[in-house]
């Protein structure tokens, strides 16, 4: 991954994220910090795009890499995390019964997908939908039930579920203008995502690895001395053409 | 070495924008002059618009409350200078004070004002050196509000109707 990706391009873009995840324009413009619930939902999405190497630890933060590289991984990787816990905060609605049914969902969704998730595609898939239907629901669905001026039916509708449930459910619409700011949040996160890089890291042949050492007719030939890591994988030499 | 300035300057690019955004979901700004605003004030750079301060004054002391309001709001849109959010306190209770009986929509509203010249003064402590206003510190004047707020026993003193307006 190239530098400018890593220590710019990224973090601004999960930055923003982080930053358009929690803008209300309603009535009043409002910026809601990201409640406790959503950190725990940030920390297990995390989780599971390691898991599923959409994001592939060793490339950011590994003894290898200078301290000023570990430095700008360790930024991707806290931006990573605010950007989500964000994403979350701003399809969820904001209070009330509503808050508590999808934020269970999510956890429930994101623990299954991390149970069971492994291959990078299908977790990106899995993200993209997760975020795309809670998406549909709180502003598509939601907002248009509760928005101001509605008709006669949906009233009907929303005062039964109100009666129904006890007054528990209670929706604020957000205001068409949070809907766009949202939809562009979910889609630079998305793309945030795809852009990490996810290339499994190479084994360099440095002396603390292999050394050179000349056998008994004075060739040489090389000597392993020390351990690869788990997850390391050499890579094949490209045939000749 | 030029990997090393892009990783420096993306790293202070990005402490840069997340510290930006820290502040603005700490201050919460409504506009985008409180959002300038704010920031030349953290830079000590913010400055009033002096004319139309002197505009507001003197409407205040023609007793032109809601023109001085606007010109007041007009000197200080970002609300970053407490003398003139004191002044703007001021004109609500000098609009909502009455002899029977006070308004309290104005009050709220000039107490909410006062307590934002206070928590923008240093050290919290408010005083506006002007010899034409009656009380001159920002915690006489939010005390004057809060007691215009609450209703007791001693609103139905009749000597109420000799006091004066400060």
């Amino acid at each position: 991954m190239s530098p400018l990706r890593e220590a710019l391009v990224l973090p601004c873009l999960f930055l923003t994220v982080a930053l358009l995840g929690g803008l209300r324009l309603g009535p009043e413009v409002r910026l809601l910090p990201p409640p406790a619930g959503a950190l725990v939902l940030a920390v297990l999405t995390v989780g599971a795009l390691s898991r599923s190497r959409v994001l592939v630890l060793e490339r950011f933060l590994h003894h290898r890499r200078s301290p000023l590289e570990n430095l700008s991984g360790a930024l991707v990787i806290g931006t990573l995390l605010a950007a989500s816990a964000q994403v979350f905060n701003v399809v969820t609605p904001d209070r009330g019964l509503l808050h508590v049914i999808v934020s269970v969902f999510f956890v429930v969704q994101l623990l299954t997908t991390l149970a069971g998730v492994r291959d990078r595609l299908a977790m990106l898939r899995s993200v993209t939908v997760l975020l795309g239907c809670a998406f549909v629901i709180r502003y598509v669905a939601l907002e248009s039930l509760y928005a101001p001026g509605r008709s006669l039916m949906k009233r009907v509708m929303t005062a039964l579920l109100e009666g129904v449930t006890l007054g528990a459910i209670e929706y604020e619409p957000a205001g068409p203008a949070t809907g766009y700011l949202a939809f562009a949040a979910l889609a630079m996160f998305v793309a945030g995502l795809v852009l990490l890089d996810w290339s499994e890291p190479d084994v360099r042949l440095t002396p603390e690895v292999f050394r050179l050492q000349p056998d008994a007719t004075g060739e040489l030939t090389v000597v392993e001395t020390g351990r690869l890591e788990p997850s390391s994988r050499v890579r094949q030499p490209a045939e000749p053409d | 070495m030029a990997a090393t300035w892009v990783r420096l300057s993306g790293l202070a690019t990005s402490l840069l924008y997340a510290a930006l955004i820290v502040w603005l979901y700490a201050s919460q700004p409504q506009t985008v002059a409180e959002v300038t605003g704010g920031l030349t004030a953290t830079i000590g750079a913010y400055r009033i618009d002096g004319q139309s301060f002197d505009d507001g004054r003197s409407f205040f002391r023609k007793d032109q409350f809601q023109e001085a309001r606007a010109a007041f709001q007009r000197a200080d849109p970002a609300q970053r200078d407490a003398r003139t959010q004191f002044y703007i306190a001021y004109s609500f209770y000098r609009q909502g004070w009455g002899r029977v009986y006070n308004d309290d929509a104005l009050f709220t509203q000039g107490l909410e004002a006062v307590e934002r010249a206070i928590a923008l003064a240093p050290n919290q402590r408010l005083v506006v050196d002007d010899p034409e206003l009656g009380v001159r510190t920002g915690d006489e004047l939010r005390a004057e509000l809060q007691r215009g707020l609450t209703h007791d026993a001693s609103d139905l003193n009749p000597l109420r109707l000799f006091r004066r307006r400060l």
